[in-house]
């Protein structure tokens, strides 16, 4: 046993050992790229981009974390960003429906999303790795076949449709509004999201509860702690919250494209795993996440502007990725020592 | 302590283990010596240090200190590992494989190509008996076989030490029995064969000397001549300290708190019953692995499908059950290795430490673990430590705590002091004692008649899914006596 007394001290010294290191990572890699990219990246207009992208993946980075802290995975988030911004996207352009009315069929979409793979998780207990792999797939379908694939846009509704100038501007608000400072709405969502879950996941006994299920399932349902109804909701979280930026995103780009969330699955699990969650459970904080996006949101913006090209970019984040948690591992491994 | 002819050389010899695992000495200073040709039991209660002689045989961990020689020489079972055959009573190959590829595995002809079942030797095959299993998946074949296959794997590696660690407790009475001529035929082969069981009655029968583990040491070494069931039984016994003077018997209060009626078990793990526990009460459920007391226990608080009534004040059916806190025996499913000390005692909480808007209250958490801890005298150096860093009986404690943090009617508890040092096995008995004399109740399910005997009021004996008897402890005067009323119950 440690003889240390203040076991306090030395836990908040581990988790600021982490901090610290990510912080350092971040420091780097922007001196890194001020330098080679002759002061192009510290320009207002290209941090304000960066922090954009960084705060949708944060949102959804935030649900992934709920999960991941439960020991579950889920793999469908992609395609519900996807679905989320069609099913808006149709009902309000193509259907006709209230711009509220369409924002709300499109979580509630994704709640159902969520209730889905928590059934087949926690009562038909299949792995959540393959109930969540088979929902993405079956969530794509749903995708093409509600959008027909089309790309949709309410600047330009189909014929005979008039879309309310009052719901276009607000829509357009939703993430394009500039609050004074210059401060772009979407990152106040994001900021707004991550207070949400800092409070949920670290002051709520939800979340205590979310840890406790992580970190030893068997003894969980042996103390009578509801697992069931915990993944479930960590589970819909996580839709609601990938729903939530995909609305976030629509709006900024004035479009919903169905394929639009095929990308997001990577860069979401690097973040949310350089930012500290175990894929074992019982471990994910919204901090860490939160960095591990703004890690990655640099890397993904300044190897653009170095013109590196696609190619070397997915190269360079899987590295990345990668030897993030190599390194926090041996750290880790070295701090119990 | 045991000073075996120095001059002979064979064997294995065990001198001056200890092994250390953070604050606890599961080994203390164990010296041995296991000889070709004979069968070595190795006795005593859980926790005794049994398994961490086996796992240290097995190089599975390596000791503290101490020396192991073979044959005179000294010798790692780390860099020997193909000499050691463990059987456990799971074995651990692999039940996607055919018998003939798990007698392969490890002594493969190729490095790169698959190996050919027609590869093994046929001869062996014969003598194990498995020809006819050969092709056959190991997972879809009795126990009993995969036990012979992880023999025979052993015996394709020519293996010379083989340890039995409690191979039989799943086995039928003939599988068993078939089981002991195969070590007998190993020990005339004059391999060295080790016979770790509980089940004394085998231990007397088949084994040329019995070594009885207590507290990390060899207690006593019972020689071929004076080996009975009986003698093996009152050195286990009396090994363990008889704390139980300093307990304060029930039987002033004796209101029912919880009936069962017609309580039975969906996949008959056990049959029908009727039992009442009393408030004040500590009842002990006794019965060996398999005998459907566990799944009395747990069911108790909802942790068996059943059947039938439940009742407890005014509480019926799954009321009950949701109220009755519940212990698992095995502190891997009873803790949260990745929470402090504090937060595993308050785990369980919900109302008590709820602030209105649904966040957990630091300050009363706290307050309760700090209480809890103190009364529960848990060894650590505050509620922030890691819970990992604790010793064996300190983490229990911290389990049980956990339970009694809920202020249950009632707990149950499976072998509340399973791999639990002595001076925290009477505090854990005492501070239970303490809850059920509030006018709560408590039930354990034990194996080892000594804890029934330093802890409970009333034993139920279970055997083959039925209680055959419930005996009164406090009417006993030592736990040998009670051994044996035990025993004739199970026998009746």
């Amino acid at each position: 046993m440690s003889s240390n007394t203040n076991q306090r001290g030395q836990n908040f010294k581990q988790s600021f050992g982490r901090t610290a290191g990510l912080l350092g990572a971040i420091l780097l890699v922007v001196v890194l790229f001020a330098i080679t990219s002759h002061g192009l990246f510290l320009k207002p207009a290209n941090l304000l981009g960066l922090l954009r992208y960084m705060s949708s993946l944060a949102i959804v980075g935030f649900g992934l974390t709920a999960v991941l802290i439960t020991g579950e995975i889920d793999l469908s988030f992609g395609a519900v960003y996807g679905l989320s911004s069609m099913l808006s996207g149709v009902a309000w352009i193509v259907w006709g429906w209230d711009l509220w009315q369409s924002i709300l069929l499109a979580l509630c979409g994704a709640a159902i999303v969520g209730l889905f793979n928590a059934f087949f998780t926690t009562i038909v207990k299949i792995p959540s790795f393959i109930a969540t792999l088979g929902a993405s797939t079956i969530v794509f379908g749903v995708d093409l076949l509600v959008s027909k694939s089309n790309t949709l846009s309410p600047l330009s509704p189909p014929n005979g449709r008039v879309i309310p100038k009052s719901e276009l501007k607000f829509f357009s608000e939703l993430s394009n509004h500039v609050l004074p400072g210059g401060f772009p709405m979407q990152l106040l969502w994001m900021l707004l999201a991550a207070f949400v879950f800092w409070y949920l996941l670290t002051k709520s006994l939800f979340g205590f509860h979310l840890k406790a299920i992580g970190g030893n399932q068997v003894a969980a349902e042996f103390a009578k702690i509801k697992v069931r109804k915990y993944k479930m909701w960590a589970f819909i979280i996580c839709s609601v919250a990938a729903a939530s930026a995909a609305i976030l995103d629509s709006s900024y780009i004035s479009s919903m494209q169905p394929d639009s969330g095929a990308g997001l699955l990577f860069p979401t699990f690097a973040a949310v795993v350089i930012g500290g969650a175990s894929l074992i459970g019982g471990r994910g904080t919204v901090s860490g996440t939160l960095m591990g996006c703004l890690l990655l949101a640099i890397l993904a913006n300044g190897l653009a502007l170095l013109g590196s090209g696609a190619f070397l970019q997915q190269m360079f984040v899987g590295a990345v990725t990668i030897g993030a948690v190599v390194l926090d591992q041996t750290t880790r491994a070295r701090r119990k020592e | 302590m045991i000073s075996p002819n120095s001059s002979d050389k064979s064997g294995i010899r065990l001198e001056h283990l200890r092994k250390e695992y953070g604050d606890t000495i599961a080994l203390e200073d164990l010296n041995l010596v296991a000889r070709p040709g004979e069968i070595l039991g190795i006795a005593g209660p859980n926790g005794a240090g049994k398994s961490t002689m086996v796992k240290i045989l097995a190089s599975e961990t390596n000791q503290t200190s101490g020396t192991i020689t073979l044959n005179g020489a000294p010798w790692d079972p780390r860099e020997h590992k193909k000499q050691v055959a463990i059987v456990h009573q799971e074995p651990q190959l692999f039940a996607n494989l055919t018998v003939a590829e798990n007698i392969l595995v490890g002594i493969e002809k190729s490095k790169y190509v698959r190996p050919k079942s027609s590869q093994v030797d046929q001869n062996l095959l014969n003598e194990v008996g498995l020809a006819e299993y050969a092709h056959r998946r190991l997972g879809s074949l009795p126990l009993a076989i995969q036990q012979r296959t992880e023999i025979a794997h052993a015996l394709a590696r020519s293996a010379d030490v083989f340890l039995f660690d409690e191979p039989n407790s799943a086995l039928t009475e003939e599988e068993s029995s078939e089981l002991f001529e195969w070590m007998h035929k190993l020990a005339k082969e004059g391999k060295i064969v080790f016979l770790v069981s509980h089940r004394l009655l085998e231990l007397a029968a088949h084994c040329d000397r019995v070594v009885v583990i207590i507290d990390g040491n060899v207690k006593v070494e019972i020689k071929k001549n004076e080996l009975t069931e009986e003698r093996i039984s009152r050195e286990l016994m009396t090994g363990v300290a008889n704390k139980r003077a300093s307990l304060t018997h029930a039987g002033k209060n004796t209101k029912d708190l919880l009936q069962v009626s017609d309580w039975k078990h969906v996949d008959e793990a056990f049959k029908p019953l009727e039992l009442s526990i009393m408030q004040g009460e500590i009842l002990a459920v006794i019965g060996v692995e398999g005998s459907g007391g566990r799944e009395i226990v747990r069911s108790l608080a909802g942790f068996a499908p059943t059947t039938g009534d439940i009742a407890m004040q005014e509480s019926k059916g799954s009321a009950v059950t949701k109220q009755v806190a519940f212990v698992s025996g095995d502190r891997s499913s009873s803790l949260f290795s990745n929470l402090s000390v504090g937060e595993n005692l308050y785990v369980r909480l919900e109302n008590r430490i709820k602030t209105k808007l649904r966040t957990l209250s630091q300050s009363r958490a706290r307050a309760i673990a700090e209480s809890a801890k103190s009364e529960f005298l848990v060894r650590a150096a505050s509620i922030d430590t890691p819970i990992r860093s604790l010793s064996g009986g300190n983490q229990q404690k911290v389990a049980i705590a956990s339970a009694l943090a809920l202020k249950p009617q009632m707990i149950a508890l499976e072998e509340p002091t399973r791999g639990v040092d002595i001076s925290s096995k009477a505090e854990i008995y005492k501070l239970v004692r303490e809850y059920v004399s509030q006018g709560n109740a408590a039930v354990f399910y034990c194996t080892e008649v000594s804890e029934v005997f330093d802890s409970a009021d009333r034993a139920a004996v279970v055997f083959d899914g039925k209680i055959k008897k419930i005996l009164d402890v406090t009417k006993f005067n030592d736990a040998e006596s009670l051994a044996g009323a035990i025993s004739q119950a199970t026998a009746s």
